[in-house]
């Protein structure tokens, strides 16, 4: 039995600020998307908390950013190469084999790496790629005066929302596989009592010294 | 506030701006009386000489020929604010007013837009080229059409050249949108009818009528780099599909949008653009493509997911039979 303190305070409060700004954004900017359908919200409201939503999601961006610039928490974001596509494919047949098998899981967290890498992967993906994406199609929206009349030769206004849309879906996509992968620990809530506490339990593996 | 000029005759680009009446009128020589043999208009850059009299709300006579009545005031509130309001009244009415009444042979006066406009140093940089106008206003329903109503229509049955400016960005979205609106709206009194409106088909009728101008959908898609067109169209030509502003359509988007985004951020700075957004229309950024294929990934997704999640619950519960 192990306890790790993976997830620092400041960690814990930009991921569940960020989550709680996820869910605000993806109900109001379909109450945009989708507006006269039943269940959603008045279409001003609507625009009104998705966009102080969206500033808000920046600023967390650039907090999450800066934060692992100046903590280690940014280690974890670093690839290690070497080993990499075995540790990836390792990890890939645990979750599409071994877990019905009762397998062992391959990767134990550590202070020095919290992220197995298929984690590792699509997280880096996710925060320095779509993020991104996300937000500066979104500012694009709201400042499109300032972009060319054309993008690409097609009306920038709609190069700029198809973005916004496609980058918005894909994080829908991360969100429900990730919320369902969290459920993978060594119980259904061990990771999410980490995301929580900030502490790791791994019975199956020994304090570290 | 811009008010339309009832003066009949006022045809324009390059037609007579007729006076149409053989005399002034009885209102004119009853105060051409008061002022006889006096050389009112001393100091032609001195406005008030005419304000003096064409301030008055209600100068105004009968034209004897159509029965109509032909306004002659003007507004010096609105003049002062107007895209005119730095000329002199012989700036434009250049021919011999100083008679009261004034000479019958003034009602034939030519006032032509497009030659005064064109002919300015700064024609070439304007937004608007007269030239463009005149030729796409010669395709407008309001030329082409046959209606009796349409007879004798020029620039200024719409532009009040007493009163008219352009709307400018920084300026309140549902006003201007309002006063533009307000011009179509006095001719075309059946749009209040609810019952000879033709725009019954059309969802959320007063919502649009707040929102956008009768001319975001009666013209087309201005290729000639100005913001709007002057062929007005007829309505069966004009765009019913509502996908050409709440969906794709780039270029009748991109003029809403770019347009109501501009105001926006010159009327409240960008903290509040960025917060509230005006510009934003219902479904401009749906793409039916985009749309089925993300909802039907994310279907195929959760499925996945719930296969999953079953797989391991068997697994579970293997292990907890094992275990016991």
């Amino acid at each position: 039995m192990s306890e790790l303190y993976l997830y620092p305070r400041w960690v814990r409060l930009w991921h569940w600020t960020n989550a709680l700004l996820f869910i605000l954004l993806m109900f109001s900017g379909a109450s945009m998307h989708f507006n006269g359908v039943g269940l959603l919200l008045d279409f001003q409201a609507a625009i009104t908390l998705h966009n102080t939503a969206g500033i808000l999601l920046t600023a967390g961006w650039i907090g999450f950013v800066i934060g692992n610039l100046v903590t280690g928490n940014g280690r974890h974001y670093q690839v290690q190469l070497r080993g990499f596509l075995k540790r990836l494919i390792t990890q890939s047949i645990y979750y599409g084999y071994g877990i019905f098998n009762n397998a062992p899981h391959p990767f134990h967290p550590s202070s020095e790496a919290k992220l197995n890498t298929l984690q590792q992967v699509t997280y880096i993906g996710v925060m320095y790629l779509l993020m991104p994406l996300l937000i500066l199609s979104g500012w694009a929206f709201l400042f499109s005066v300032y972009l060319p009349e054309t993008l690409f030769g097609i009306g920038s206004v709609w190069v700029v929302a198809m973005s916004h849309l496609t980058v918005a879906y894909l994080l829908i996509l991360f969100l429900l596989v990730h919320i369902y992968i969290i459920t993978t620990g060594e119980t259904v809530l061990t990771n999410m009592r980490a995301m929580l506490t900030g502490w790791h339990r791994d019975t199956h593996q020994e304090t570290e010294a | 506030m811009r008010r339309r000029v009832i003066n009949k005759g006022d045809t324009q680009l390059g037609v007579t701006w007729a006076w149409g009446s053989r005399t002034i009128g009885t209102a004119l020589l009853l105060l051409g009386s008061l002022h006889a043999g006096a050389s009112a208009v001393q100091d032609a850059s001195d406005n008030k000489s005419c304000l003096r009299c064409h301030q008055m709300a209600t100068l105004a006579y009968r034209d004897p020929t159509s029965g109509e009545i032909v306004d002659l005031s003007v507004d010096p509130n609105a003049l002062s604010h107007s895209t005119h309001g730095e000329l002199a009244c012989s700036d434009c009415h250049a021919a011999d007013y100083e008679q009261y009444p004034h000479p019958d042979r003034l009602k034939d006066e030519a006032l032509a837009c497009v030659g005064c406009h064109e002919e300015q140093d700064d024609a070439q940089e304007r937004r608007y080229r007269f030239e463009t106008i005149d030729k796409e206003f010669k395709h407008s329903v309001h030329v082409t059409s046959d209606a009796p109503e349409a007879a004798d229509f020029g620039c200024h049955s719409c532009h009040d050249p007493h009163a008219f400016r352009n709307s400018e960005v920084g300026e309140d979205i549902a006003q201007i949108v309002r006063d533009d609106n307000a011009i179509c709206m006095s001719c075309h009194e059946e749009l209040n009818d609810p019952y000879r409106d033709p725009h019954l088909w059309l969802p959320k009728r007063e919502k649009h009528r707040e929102a956008v101008r009768c001319l975001d959908c009666h013209t087309p898609v201005s290729e000639s780099g100005q913001p709007v067109s002057h062929q007005i169209l007829a309505g069966e030509d004009s765009n019913r599909d509502c996908v050409q502003c709440h969906s794709k359509a780039p270029q009748l988007l991109n003029r809403l949008y770019q347009y109501r985004s501009e105001t926006d951020l010159a009327n409240k700075g960008w903290l509040s653009k960025a917060v509230f957004n005006e510009a934003y229309v219902v479904g401009m950024s749906r793409s039916p493509l985009i749309d089925r294929a993300a909802l039907a990934i994310i279907a195929i997704t959760l499925l996945g997911l719930g296969a999953h999640g079953y797989g391991r619950y068997r697994a579970y519960r293997r292990s907890k039979e094992d275990q016991t």
